[in-house]
């Protein structure tokens, strides 16, 4: 039963990945005062990328073949741990906020041999760029899941959301929200979004994440895409998780409280990319050689959180 | 029976390597010469595992087990379990080593004298056995010594210019690392160089606070120096890097090993430890891991980025040490709690970086052997040319940068998560702890950055170079040692883990694939992660199979923009690391300067421009360089009283002599 839920729960992170890219897209056309594209785009893109003829670089080894895997595998694996439906089911040593870290590290590292397996200077600047940001934002992140774990006593994503839905709101959630900005900035950050990256472009000033993937194509294109999918919205998932705890439940499931959990997801993940988009709509680009300075507030408003938290735990 | 079968083993594994050099130096002019001698370390490599294995299958693994060695009569050596590891460790790097050197040193018969080589080598792992073994002050002081001598001759053994120059600089600081060493423990022991290790903790229970003190700061600074602990590590990255690569192997993933024994060893003699002693080993260890993976990051020979990355897990290590002297027999028990989590992570963690840092100093050697340079601009491209070596590379970079499912990452999560759950025990440790891991989370970026950027620049892209691109196969015993460390990585994940992690209940054979409960009942699987990397990989594999286009990928070009690019045109190591530069350009000081040389007189815009960029040592500048000019000041002043006027030097004399019987009598 317990497997049953957890593939369930992957299943739905999965299938809503692309969504999340389609509302985040059209949203921010909105605020442009565009039409925009349909929210379920990305999905046509994707399939209709997985039936494409692939090219590869003949400058490239088994390494760039192999990256599409690991970064999608890192990436079914987060949407395997999240709590996004339901929380205690799966086995501790699984959702363990350090190798939930550590899986995110993995993925980001593949993803910089592939950009940097081409022989290209493109792939080649966005990895350096990549690699440094995986580096700086190393510590934020840490701080920020350690903090969540000291709050509630839990040290699995699943054991910390399932503490903020028992608690009310007003008791649980303020003393994190310095944390939750700090996890924002390693959100935006995690997954190539402004003020970091530019997702939109590929001009080789702006780009991060679009240069890395410059030369993949077909089928491995559709991964690597798919992948930053559904870290987005695995991310995205624990950190509104958090903000808004409710309707996720813990094992026994009624087929009632199954659908409240359903429609509370998506319900939070509609505010999350809204709230993306409204991001991206209002402020610019950080020029990349001033991203200590971002990486650095993300890391002192971590530790901020840290300190509120220490300050409620031991006052 | 049985203790007398470990007694022959570990005495097999003590005197083969002797052997070893008498058969050396007998079979000099043949040609099989070096492979006899490798043959009697692995031999020697061999006993002394088997003789470990069977020491921790007989008596367990926990504190308590210790053993009476008579060595047939000769010496009487009592044996604990924490000698037995790190003997162990000692035992498989000379093993893998020597199985590597069979194959890599032959090609250098013409740098290296290789029965000399071998002859050091032979005293080297000698030494290193006789210091953890040693029963008194004595025989540890002159195992000590001739560890220490030998690896300077491992150091010197291409007798170029480079490495003698490593060598003095070692050679000094070994023996400034020596004299504090010395007279430490002769502190401890009331000055009688003959105490064994028990008079010696008897003598320590009437020595004054404040001897206990120096004590201390002598021999963290004795046995740190050859650890590699800034900010007297500077040393390391020169010297470990001369040496030939098994030998750079040994140096940094086990000798480093032996000071830190030599250091836990030290530290078990003390009655108590001064108070600032946690937090000064705690500082010193998070300094050494920052500037170590710092300059990992930005170093381009690719054998200085291991010797750096030494000097990183040292300090990690250490740091860990200090907290444990700071939890260590509190009167509060949720503070003492910790101690076992942490020792945890240190004979983990110990075992973790001796894998992998051996494993990377023989493949690095590898490619330098192959290629004919270290430089990681002049690389890459390898992993076309060598695709299975490539990979177990990948693997020992993901080792040494702790991600899943490496052992390593299995170590440095049980850190993480008793500073994490040490959080909560009160509000001291929750601010304390809290700044500690974050600066370990950023070291462990930077060491995933610099190993990253590493396994790129050698082998992907494409070779920057002809003969990065015309390299020969490799031969096997070249690789094999390191696929061996790749495994014996992911075996320390899997069953070192929970072996030491409950080192009482492991002989009921009950824990080894249940969860590692740490402290705050915390748990971790490593059986859990590799079934999932497993199932995911399966899981993907179907899925691209069925769902996607199964035609055959066209080989093309890499995108140029119309214009032909050539391999000169990718980012270098030195361009990779350049954000890393900028960010941390005041620590790192760092400077980049445009040089102008005029060509034509009569045009002064014809010029010639250069950039050229530099990294100073931090603490060459702030630290060595004034304490230069201060002795070099000294002397100068003290020089004028070399008049050349007898009559002056006999009035010194005179009131030396003077001075002496003033103060004898």
């Amino acid at each position: 039963m317990t497997y049953l839920l957890i593939t369930f729960q992957a299943l739905v992170v999965l299938l809503s990945a692309p969504l999340v890219v389609g509302m985040v897209r059209t949203l921010k056309a909105r605020f442009q005062n565009r039409q925009g594209p349909s929210i379920f785009l990305p999905y046509v893109s994707m399939l209709s990328l997985l039936r494409k003829e692939m090219t590869i670089t003949k400058h490239s080894s088994w390494v760039f073949r192999m990256v599409p895997f690991v970064v999608l595998g890192s990436a079914f694996f987060l949407a395997l741990v999240v709590p996004s439906l339901f929380f205690g089911i799966v086995p501790s040593s699984l959702d363990n906020i350090f190798l939930f870290g550590a899986v995110v590290a993995l993925g980001s590292v593949f993803l910089v041999l592939g950009g940097m397996d081409t022989g290209s200077t493109f792939g080649n600047m966005g990895s350096s760029r990549e690699m440094t940001l995986a580096t700086l934002v190393e510590p934020a992140l840490y701080v920020s899941l350690a903090t969540l774990a000291l709050a509630t006593g839990a040290w699995g994503m699943g054991g910390i959301v399932g503490h903020f839905t028992s608690l009310p709101w007003l008791v649980a959630v303020p003393p994190a929200i310095v944390t939750l900005i700090g996890l924002l900035f390693v959100l935006l950050a995690e997954n190539a979004r402004y003020p970091v990256d530019n997702p939109a472009t590929h001009l080789e000033l702006t780009m991060v994440h679009e240069a890395m993937i410059l030369e993949y194509s077909g089928t491995y294109l559709a991964m690597l895409e798919y992948a930053s999918a559904i870290k987005l919205t695995a991310l995205l998932a624990v950190c509104m998780g958090i903000l808004i705890p409710f309707g996720i439940s813990a094992p026994p499931v009624t087929f009632f409280g199954l659908g409240i959990a359903l429609i509370a997801f998506f319900g939070k993940l509609a505010l999350g990319a809204f709230a993306i988009a409204f991001i991206e709509s209002v402020i610019v680009k950080m020029r990349f050689y001033r991203m200590q300075e971002y990486m650095m507030l993300a890391f002192f408003i971590a530790l901020l959180g840290l300190a509120v938290e220490l300050i409620v735990l031991y006052h | 029976m049985s203790s007398f079968t470990i007694d022959c083993l570990f005495a097999i594994a003590f005197v083969l390597p002797l052997v070893g050099v008498v058969l050396s130096l007998a079979t000099r002019r043949f040609s099989w010469n070096n492979t006899l001698v490798q043959s009697m370390f692995i031999l020697s490599g061999f006993a002394g595992l088997i003789a470990g294995s069977y020491f921790f299958a007989l008596l367990g693994i926990g504190n308590s087990a210790s053993f009476n060695g008579t060595f047939f009569g000769l010496v009487n050596i009592a044996l604990n379990s924490m000698q037995v590891f790190f003997l162990m460790l000692v035992y498989g790097g000379v093993l893998l080593t020597s199985l590597y050197a069979i194959q890599s040193l032959p090609p250098y018969k013409d740098v290296y004298v290789l029965p000399t080589l071998n002859v050091a080598s032979a005293f080297f792992i000698v030494g290193m056995q006789a210091t953890i073994l040693s029963p008194s002050l004595f025989t540890f002081l002159m195992a000590w010594e001739i560890m220490s001598v030998s690896a300077y001759f491992l150091v010197i053994a291409d007798r170029s210019d480079e490495s003698l120059r490593a060598g003095w600089l070692y050679f000094v600081m070994t023996h400034i690392g020596f004299a504090c060493i010395a007279a430490g423990l002769l502190l401890l022991a009331g000055g009688n160089l003959f105490a064994s290790w028990h008079d010696v903790a008897l003598s320590a229970l009437g020595a004054t606070p404040l001897a206990i003190s120096i004590a201390f700061v002598l021999l963290l600074a004795g046995f740190g120096s050859k650890a590699g602990l800034v900010p007297l590590h500077q040393w390391l990255p020169y010297a470990h890097p001369q040496a030939p690569s098994g030998s750079s192997a040994l140096l940094s993933g086990v000798m480093l090993k032996v000071a830190l024994f030599g250091f836990i060893q030290g530290v078990a003699l003390f009655p108590f430890v001064p108070s600032f002693s946690a937090f000064l080993v705690i500082s010193i260890g998070l300094l050494s891991a920052f500037f170590g993976a710092l300059r990992a990051a930005v170093e381009n020979d690719a054998k200085r980025v291991l010797a750096w990355s030494s000097i990183e897990n040292m300090g990690l290590i250490f740091s860990a040490v200090g907290i444990y002297l700071l939890v260590h027999g509190s009167q509060d028990s949720a503070v003492s709690a910790i101690a076992p989590s942490i020792a945890l992570f240190i004979i983990l963690h110990t075992a973790n970086h001796f894998i992998f840092k051996t494993g990377l100093f023989m493949a690095v050697g590898a490619v330098a052997s192959k290629t004919h340079t270290r430089n990681l601009d002049e690389l890459g491209g390898l992993a076309q040319r060598w695709p299975i070596f490539a990979g177990i590379f990948l693997a020992l970079s993901l080792a040494a940068a702790a991600l899943p499912p490496f052992g390593t990452f299995f170590g440095e999560w049980t850190y993480f998560q008793t500073l994490a759950s040490g959080m909560t025990v009160s509000a001291f440790f929750g601010g304390s702890f809290a700044l500690i891991l974050a600066l370990l989370a950023l070291v462990g970026g930077l060491a995933l950055f610099a190993y990253v950027r590493m396994f790129s620049a050698i082998f992907l892209g494409r070779a920057r170079t002809t003969h990065a691109e015309q390299v020969s196969p490799m031969p096997i015993l070249l690789w094999l040692p390191s696929l061996f460390s790749v495994l014996l990585s992911i075996i320390a994940g899997l069953f070192l883990f929970p072996i030491l992690s409950a080192p009482n209940t492991f002989m009921e054979g009950v824990t080894l694939f249940g969860d590692v409960a740490i402290l705050g009942g915390v748990s971790m699987n490593a059986w859990w992660v590799l079934l999932s990397v497993i199932f995911i990989g399966v899981l993907l594999t179907v899925c691209r199979r069925s769902f996607s286009n199964r035609n055959p990928a066209r080989i093309t070009d890499t995108w140029d923009c119309g214009q032909p690019i050539t391999p000169r045109m990718q980012y270098t190591a030195t361009g990779f690391s350049a954000p890393i530069r900028f960010f941390f350009k005041s620590i790192l000081m760092s400077e980049k300067e445009l040089i102008i040389e005029p060509i034509s007189m009569s045009n002064p815009w014809i010029v010639r421009r250069r950039l050229v960029w530099s990294i100073k040592s931090f603490f060459e500048y702030w630290l060595y360089r004034p304490i230069g000019i201060a002795v070099f000041a000294v002397s100068r002043a003290v020089k004028r009283l070399q008049n050349g006027v007898i009559q002056l030097y006999l009035l010194l004399v005179i009131c030396a002599l003077v001075f002496t019987l003033a103060t004898t009598l």
